[in-house]
């Protein structure tokens, strides 16, 4: 039932594509149950290189290929050759780097023996297409899922209303955070011709700091809450980013399946911490620099990968020659500061040209000295309420989790909180905007 | 804690909530109303798939959309056109989506509103883009999102505070339309677009009546001319009559050569409007060549003198009695022309 729901739920967006789906579960299934029994370790390394053909190859026919085509064109044309590309006008299968990336981790996975094969068809092609994380994640790893496909379930009371409570949160985040309070000022923003005043560039900047947040958050609670309503947990996938302190730390707690994703089946077969540092700061660049490839297909991207990498690497070094002790005084201030520095990256994220994120980062640093400013007062302090109330509950709540603080809750303030945000959700009423991860 | 507990009180707590903001609203006026988004659009567009030659299509802009009444229409000839005119717009992308992309062979009317069908070819432009990006949602929608259409659709019909919409009018009563009307300084220092506020009600057919106020409440009607001033004011761009007559002939040559009723309509303006019209835009330099070009059925309102003293509140559009009258009327010199070959006798 749930198989037949998934599949509905995706191809009432598009159902030629479920066939991707199909094709990914197939493929990854037999490479799956072949390595289950398979000794002979070269016959082992075929089946996952099948696997990880067939999968990475949809990711680059389907969301490489023009980028690919481009710069092959690009680099073709500078040694004076009129070549001309035939752009093939293909449409991206909506959350294709999510499901190909947890079909992969089963196949790696069973390669490793890290895991045991799936026990029947149906639950490995669930485990592929569970609707509620197929678009966007949580990207949840075999042994975390598909046992819980084993034995029929049916949520408690207890866990249908919380998971209630999270959809209503998320939708909460979506709607009235990203699109109502947010989006139209970092779109107005980033879609400025203008050489902007540095107040507005931050203030837009910031603006898409929420928006990514509430956004992507938002639907990885909606996934929690409505998993949860039908008895099945999935894990979390954000835990505060903002109240981070360095970006190792923003990594443990900023799209956290992904992040343990690249350290896992990247990072660490790329030789991780056990081989020097030149080798390590290797892996932790190849490694960003890929995550930022694996958002989308675009040189800005990249630069928000590398701009990561470099974060960590820089971090790393100054951590083996300075050591602080955290306190709660110099922690906000930490925090604070790797929030701005962040922000940095959101603006490669964000802009769509070099030249709009070149002439966003020099008015951010208050280097044009000629500046429009586009957005009203009003904006700027709607913003900046938004983000300040963002980065202080993410700072008091970093160790901390929705539950505990709910469970320290009365029912009334829970109540009251659950009405405030249902009603708020109402009156916004929104306008049908995906979520921003659907196009990764 | 109990969530049991805590779920009561917020289903509690929401009702009493939405039903106080709903019985509000209404208080202040509001009614529910359909929102002419480009869902709706795209659910008429459909139904050119399966038109047959007595069918009558309308393209245009808002005049099309304002003047031009549906029921009115089927009285008189027994067929209930398709109304496909959007605000704002230049008809040309839509007449090309219908010549191109469909084997439509009945009657299309199409409403000539000089600024904007003679603005541009140009697909960045506002004119242009605004009717192509309704083409192009109607040709990639998802199952989806028709589904999410079907599912408004009874709570725009029966709650006033469900009241966003895709053209953003200052009296919206969502959560940003209320955030974006508190008073705030402008930094930019550019003149302010003035509040532009809905002036009609639409159908789930997308027949169009004048909501009253606007005929009857001058101040409210002042407030229309005003977003009507600033937009022509602040256009910068003279009208391309060469571009836009030529890829209108284009069309029109391809639609009749398969055996399409092509018509043209000039519908009432009035004031100040009608006057920038006829010195920037004149009968004579754009309306007359493109007739001629195009070699189709066409009325302009002026020439008749049923039609000719019509005059419209804000400037250009017919209050919702006129644009009954004006459709009946026109229906009925259409007819006596015999240009509507396929409508019923009396």
């Amino acid at each position: 039932m749930l198989l037949f729901a998934s599949y509905v739920f995706y191809g009432l967006w598009n159902p030629p594509l479920v066939i991707l789906l199909w094709i990914s579960t197939i493929v990854d299934w037999v490479a799956g149950k072949k390595l289950a029994v398979e000794e002979n370790q070269r016959k082992r390394k075929m089946w996952l290189i099948l696997s990880m053909v067939v999968n990475l190859g949809f990711l680059a026919f389907f969301k490489y290929r023009d980028f690919m085509l481009d710069n092959f064109t690009a680099v073709v044309n500078s040694y004076g050759y009129g070549y001309q590309a035939q752009p093939m006008d293909i449409i991206l299968p909506m959350g294709i780097s999510f499901y190909t990336f947890q079909t992969m981790s089963y196949t790696i996975d069973m390669y490793l023996k890290r895991t045991e094969r799936a026990r029947t068809f149906l639950d490995f092609a669930l485990y592929v297409t569970f609707f509620p994380q197929l678009v966007a994640g949580p990207i949840v790893r075999a042994q975390e899922l598909i046992t819980q496909f084993y034995e029929e379930k049916r949520a408690t009371i207890n866990q249908f209303i919380w998971g209630l409570f999270l959809l209503t949160i998320g939708l909460f985040m979506k709607v009235v955070l990203a699109d109502t309070l947010l989006s139209d000022t970092a779109d107005a923003v980033f879609g400025s011709t203008s050489i902007l005043n540095g107040l507005d560039a931050w203030t837009g900047t910031l603006a898409f700091s929420g928006q990514i947040f509430f956004d992507f958050a938002g639907y990885s609670t909606c996934a929690i809450g409505i998993a949860l309503m039908l008895g099945i947990i999935l894990p979390d996938n954000f835990r505060y980013p903002y109240g981070a302190i360095g970006f190792s730390d923003l990594w443990r707690r900023w799209h956290i399946t992904l992040s343990t994703w690249l350290r896992d089946y990247l990072y660490i077969p790329l030789g991780g911490n056990k081989h020097g540092v030149v080798r390590m700061y290797s892996a932790l660049m190849i490694t960003m620099l890929l995550g930022g490839l694996w958002h989308g297909a675009a040189w800005t991207f990249v630069v928000w990968g590398a701009l990561h990498g470099t974060y960590l690497v820089i971090e790393r070094m100054l951590k083996t020659r300075i050591h602080i002790k955290i306190t709660p005084f110099n922690g906000i201030f930490l925090a604070l500061l790797t929030y701005l520095l962040v922000n940095f990256t959101w603006v490669f994220f964000r802009a769509r040209e070099f030249s709009v994120a070149k002439s966003m980062i020099s008015s951010m640093l208050f280097l044009n000295n000629e500046s429009e400013k586009i957005l009203y007062s009003f904006d700027i302090i709607k913003v900046f309420s938004v983000i300040t109330l963002l980065f202080l509950c993410h700072w008091f709540m970093r160790n901390s989790s929705l539950k505990e603080l709910s469970l320290k809750s009365s029912s009334w303030v829970l109540g009251i909180v659950w009405a405030c945000m249902f009603f708020l959700i109402a009156i916004s009423q929104g306008n049908g905007e995906q979520f921003i991860y659907f196009q990764f | 804690m109990q969530l049991k507990k805590s779920l009561i009180i917020a289903i509690t707590l929401s009702v009493i909530s939405l039903v106080a903001w709903e019985l509000y609203w209404r208080s202040e006026g509001k009614i529910p109303d359909l929102d002419d988004d480009k869902n709706l659009w795209a659910v008429q567009r459909a139904r050119v798939d399966d038109a047959s030659l007595n069918d009558v299509l309308l393209l245009g802009s808002s005049r099309v959309l304002f003047d031009i009444q549906l029921n009115e229409w089927e009285k008189e000839t027994g067929v209930r056109p398709i109304q496909l005119a959007c605000a704002g717009s230049s008809p040309l992308p839509l007449f090309h989506d219908i010549v191109h992309n469909t084997d439509f062979k009945g009657t299309i009317i199409v409403g000539v509103t000089p600024g904007l069908f003679f603005s541009t070819t140009y697909p960045e432009a506002g004119p242009w883009k605004r009717p192509q990006s309704r083409v192009d949602y109607f040709e990639n929608r998802t199952y989806a999102q028709q589904l999410n259409h079907w599912l408004s659709l009874p709570l725009q019909k029966n709650l006033a505070f469900v009241s966003t919409s895709e053209e953003g009018f200052s009296d919206d009563i969502d959560l940003k339309s209320l955030l974006s009307s508190i008073s705030s300084t402008n930094r930019s220092g550019k003149p302010e677009y003035p509040p532009f506020n809905s002036f009609a009600y639409i159908d789930e057919d997308r027949n169009n009546p004048m909501s009253e106020k606007t005929a009857t409440d001058t101040a409210f009607a002042n407030g229309i001319k005003a977003a009507w001033k600033f937009i022509i004011m602040n256009n910068q761009n003279p009208p391309d009559k060469d571009a836009t007559t030529n890829f209108f002939v284009a069309d029109a040559e391809k639609f009749q050569e398969r055996g399409g009723n092509l018509i043209l309509v000039r519908c009432p303006s009035s004031g100040w409007l009608k006057e920038g019209e006829d010195k920037f835009l004149s009968r004579t330099e754009f309306w007359d060549p493109l007739v001629k070009a195009t070699n189709a059925k066409a009325y302009y309102y002026e020439d008749y003198e049923q039609l000719k003293h019509l005059e419209c509140p804000e400037l250009s559009h017919l209050s919702a009695p006129d644009a009954r009258y004006f459709t009946t009327e026109l229906v009925k010199i259409m007819k006596a022309d015999g240009v509507l070959s396929n409508s019923k006798t009396n």
